[in-house]
């Protein structure tokens, strides 16, 4: 008997830990849905911001700013390195770990000074068991992070760039490619280097000049002045909502597969609990059978 | 006659993309209304009211910098925040007025962040 029901208690557990990760992937589904959203409507803001650096330099005008223009010297670095709160999401942080580490490892062999960033508890506690020293750790972005809360990190990272005490900031961040990619990369954000236009004409069919005069108020200049910076704000928004958005996907899929092996142990389970409960009752029945001949005779 | 049409984008979603007739924008030193018609325009816009006409009704929003970009009776806003008259919260504002004024160094951000709880409170005092 003993065996039999060791077995069926082994499938009921598995059946709960099915349960359980069924009900991880439909969560993490809908929350995928409402990333994905917000996402697409952010892409909004960036096309915009894209036409209109485009329409700015079409109208003639030589973009120019200090947060375009590498520092004489690197000597002080940023990495942050955006991974998750959570775990159960499959290779989702060990990816982005790894990338952090070789970009980390890069950066210190370059520059002498690299303060290191980490947004997710999951890469803080990675970079901790390697004894890294981390700088700053952010855990409050969950799955939702609101510009305001990005705006914030961005501002700081303006402020210590225009006073010279950052030279460079990279970003190690899932990039979310499409729904069955998604892929860790690098970036380097600051200096923003160029800044990235739409193509004159891409808006809408209507445009086939594309030599209109803008009345620009105040001055060209001070509207280059808002837009770098609102650029660079959008993008490392942009990354936070893509790690956000693959993440649910990651531990979407992550969810999915311990579903179906959950699913297939409890086949196995099953016929093999059978097995010993027939044998069982095989043996039970030739002892009864045994007794009762012992008896006649 | 030509109809505007009003696009307003924040980072985190479109808040409005509809028609419009008239269109008033506060730009960093003032107001700029906009009719059908209006020369191609980038504007720099400052921290207070948009108004958007259509038919009978006006639609006022708080906005919170960016830019506006008039071309082709088209006038995308693109903002930092946009947030529509009745649901400014009073006491975030009051609250970050108060903050910024007890601050002693009169950085720019200190004036920005006053000019921004300013112009909520005398919206949403005007609704």
């Amino acid at each position: 008997m003993a065996k039999a029901r060791a077995l069926d208690r082994r499938r009921k557990s598995i059946r709960s830990i099915r349960k359980i990760t069924r009900t991880m992937e439909l969560i993490s589904t809908a929350r995928f849905r409402k990333a994905m959203d917000r996402a697409v409507a952010a892409s909004a803001y960036t096309k915009r911001i894209m036409s209109l650096v485009g329409h700015l330099s079409t109208a003639g005008l030589e973009v120019h700013h200090p947060l375009l223009e590498p520092h004489a010297e690197t000597s002080r670095a940023g990495l942050l390195v955006i991974s998750a709160n959570r775990g159960l999401c499959g290779g989702y942080n060990s990816s982005i770990m790894r990338q952090g580490f070789a970009q980390y490892k890069l950066l210190k062999a370059d520059v002498p000074n690299v303060s290191l960033e980490i947004v997710g508890k999951r890469g803080i506690s990675a970079f901790r068991f390697r004894k890294y020293e981390i700088a700053e750790r952010f855990t409050h972005f969950e799955d939702k992070p609101t510009f305001a809360e990005v705006e914030v990190l961005a501002n700081r990272y303006l402020e210590l760039y225009r006073t010279g005490k950052l030279d460079r900031l990279d970003v190690v961040y899932t990039k979310f490619e499409s729904l069955g990619r998604q892929r860790a990369v690098v970036e380097t954000l600051l200096p923003l280097g160029q800044l990235e236009s739409a193509p004159a004409g891409t808006k809408g069919g209507s445009r086939e000049d594309s030599h209109v005069q803008y009345e620009l108020l105040p001055t060209a200049a001070s509207i280059v002045d808002e837009v770098v910076p609102a650029s660079f704000k959008v993008k490392l928004f942009k990354c936070f909502l893509d790690a956000a958005v693959s993440e649910q996907i990651a531990r979407r899929v992550a969810m999915k597969n311990a579903t179906e092996n959950a699913g297939e142990m409890i086949g196995s389970l099953s016929i093999a609990y059978n097995r010993a409960r027939q044998s069982q009752i095989t043996g039970e029945l030739l002892e009864i059978i045994g007794g009762a001949e012992a008896l006649n005779k | 006659m030509a109809e505007l049409h009003c696009i307003v984008v924040t980072p985190e979603k479109t808040v409005r993309d509809e028609p419009a007739e008239f269109v008033t924008v506060t730009l960093f030193d003032g107001e700029l209304g906009i009719a059908p018609g209006h020369s191609p325009l980038i504007g720099r816009l400052g921290y207070g009211e948009m108004r958007v006409r259509h038919g009978q009704s006006t639609t006022r929003f708080y906005i919170e910098g960016g830019f506006v970009e008039v071309e082709n009776n088209v006038v995308s806003v693109l903002t930092n925040r946009a947030v529509a008259a009745d649901k400014i919260d009073i006491a975030a504002a009051q609250q970050q007025l108060d903050t910024a004024t007890a601050q002693e160094a009169k950085t720019p951000e200190r004036q920005a962040a006053i000019d921004q709880a300013r112009a909520q409170l005398q919206m949403a005092r005007r609704a």
